[in-house]
């Protein structure tokens, strides 16, 4: 992500995210001002009598959200998104999003290689679809993710099955998906085709597991993912720092920049990471409704060939203000350890005799991270279903402890979103 | 790089049977409590999916449409 900044095309998106603003706006004012409190269908209504075709049961629902992000190593990132879906349809399903990271980034690694500031857009789009008219059923659906210098596009299926008045259903999923990495960031800011340079990562994905109704107010769900990646993911811009035997040992955690350069050695090859990774995740998740509150709990425990393993925690809750409002608070712990490569400084001999993997990649090493945030929900719709249009605003605050890392100790982040969301 | 720890299958039919263990049949009628819409699995934004993506070593548990994190 060497890229310069295209006004334009910000511009432009920003235009069209107003427009669907502006659009949704106009279909909720039409919605509230018609709506009669009294509309409630009697669910004596619905039966349907001898000869009468049923009524169009589709429901649509659209949501857009703007969220910013920023942390205290110089990366700041403004995503915009929409999304759009339509439910009921005789059983099938339908659903849409897009979004666009508008990326600026001065981060220590950005500095340590002498490079300047750079900006860049990603554009993400998926669609989906599902038919399950009863019991059984299937999705299908696809993403791409589209960047300067990154595209990644895929697809997968999913059969699912309902047990026992479902208080069972089953999944069972397998993906595909293919990044093509480039490189860009020569005169001007220009990019390199992907004909001339791009490196291939194929990745496949199987899914599986169960979602069960514990009682009548728990529901619970477990999952296991398998994740095969083969290609070169290498970073083509990051570059390794390379110390003598004796300085090694020496090297400060959190060692900055100047400390670094003034005792590394003059060779600073690119990163080199293995060609083939396999990750499992084994998730289980729980939600249990409380009165006029819900508590969600998620566990994923995760394991790799690369030698990581990790555990993420995440809980939220979520208590209902009357009809009108709700409020939630969110917290989450990640802690991982580093693959087995992983080396804060890494060790070169004499004439080049570099180390088989390297990486400067944080995100590969030891590390662990406390999440906590609070949210806050407006329900706009009529007094029948006042949850039919809803005004979402979240915000997090992210703090990472980095164990074992040159140039940094630690990054604090602040995520904020604000979201709209309507059912029709 | 072959791991000798327990298989990810292992783990999963362990955990399966404990979840299995405490369960009641409910039926559809008595399911208004689990109808509420802060119950749903989908409680995350776009933004906050693809930041932990590229904040996290790890991966998994989420949805099965996702596309590479971009984070060249």
């Amino acid at each position: 992500m060497q890229l310069t900044g295209r006004p334009d095309s910000i511009v432009r998106v920003f235009r069209v995210l107003l427009l669907i603003a502006a659009f949704l706006a106009s279909v909720w004012a039409t919605r509230a001002a018609g709506a009669d409190p009294d509309d409630a269908e009697d669910p004596a209504e619905l039966e349907l009598k001898p000869g009468q075709v049923p009524e169009d049961t589709a429901t649509y629902r659209a949501s857009s959200e703007v969220a910013a992000y920023t942390d205290t190593d110089n990366v700041s990132v403004l995503t915009p998104s929409i999304g759009f879906g339509i439910g009921n349809l005789n059983g099938a399903s339908l659903r849409a999003s897009y979004l666009v990271d508008v990326v600026s980034a001065a981060s220590v690694d950005v500095v340590s290689t002498a490079s300047p500031r750079w900006d860049e857009v990603r554009h993400a789009g998926s669609l989906s679809t599902e038919y399950k008219p009863g019991d059984f059923g299937f999705a299908l659906g696809g993403s791409v993710s589209s960047e300067p210098d990154y595209l990644s596009y895929g697809g997968f299926g999913r059969l699912i099955k309902d047990f026992s008045e479902k208080n069972w259903t089953v999944f069972l999923g397998a993906g595909v998906s293919r990044d093509v990495i480039g490189r860009c960031g020569g005169i001007d800011g220009e990019c390199t085709p992907f004909s001339v340079f791009s490196r291939r990562v194929l990745r496949s994905t199987l899914n599986g597991g169960f979602n069960l109704v514990v009682d009548t107010a728990s529901t619970a769900g477990l999952s296991l993912d398998i994740v095969f990646d083969s290609g070169d993911q290498s970073k083509p811009y990051r570059y390794v720092p390379m110390f003598s035997p004796s300085v090694a040992p020496t090297v400060p955690r959190g060692a900055d920049v100047d400390w670094v350069n003034s005792h590394r050695l003059p060779e600073r090859p690119l990163e080199q990471l293995p060609l083939s990774r396999r990750r499992y995740a084994l998730t289980a998740r729980y939600a249990r409704r409380m009165g006029p509150a819900t508590l969600r709990l998620m566990e994923r425990g995760y394991s790799d060939t690369w030698g990581m393993l990790a555990s993420s925690t995440d809980a939220r809750f979520i208590l209902d203000l009357g009809k009108r409002f709700a409020a939630g608070a969110h917290a989450r712990f990640h802690v991982q350890g580093g693959v087995n490569f992983w080396r804060r400084a890494y060790v070169s001999g004499a004439g080049w005799d570099l180390p088989l993997y390297r990486t400067g990649d944080r995100e590969l090493g030891p590390l662990w991270t406390a999440t906590g945030g609070l949210g806050f929900n407006a329900y706009l719709g009529s007094a029948a279903d006042p949850q039919r249009w809803a005004l979402e605003l979240t915000a997090d605050g992210m703090y990472t402890s980095f164990l074992d890392t040159l140039y940094v100790v630690d990054r604090k982040a602040m995520l904020g979103a604000l979201g709209f969301v309507g059912s029709f | 790089m072959r791991s000798s720890r327990p298989s990810a299958l292992l783990w999963f039919a362990c955990a399966a049977s404990i979840l299995l263990a405490g369960c009641t049949h409910v039926a559809p009628y008595q399911r208004g409590k689990l109808a509420h819409p802060t119950m749903t699995a989908d409680d995350q934004g776009p933004a906050a999916s693809h930041v932990l993506a590229v904040q996290e070593g790890a991966t998994g548990g989420g949805s099965l449409a996702e596309s590479g994190c971009g984070c060249n």
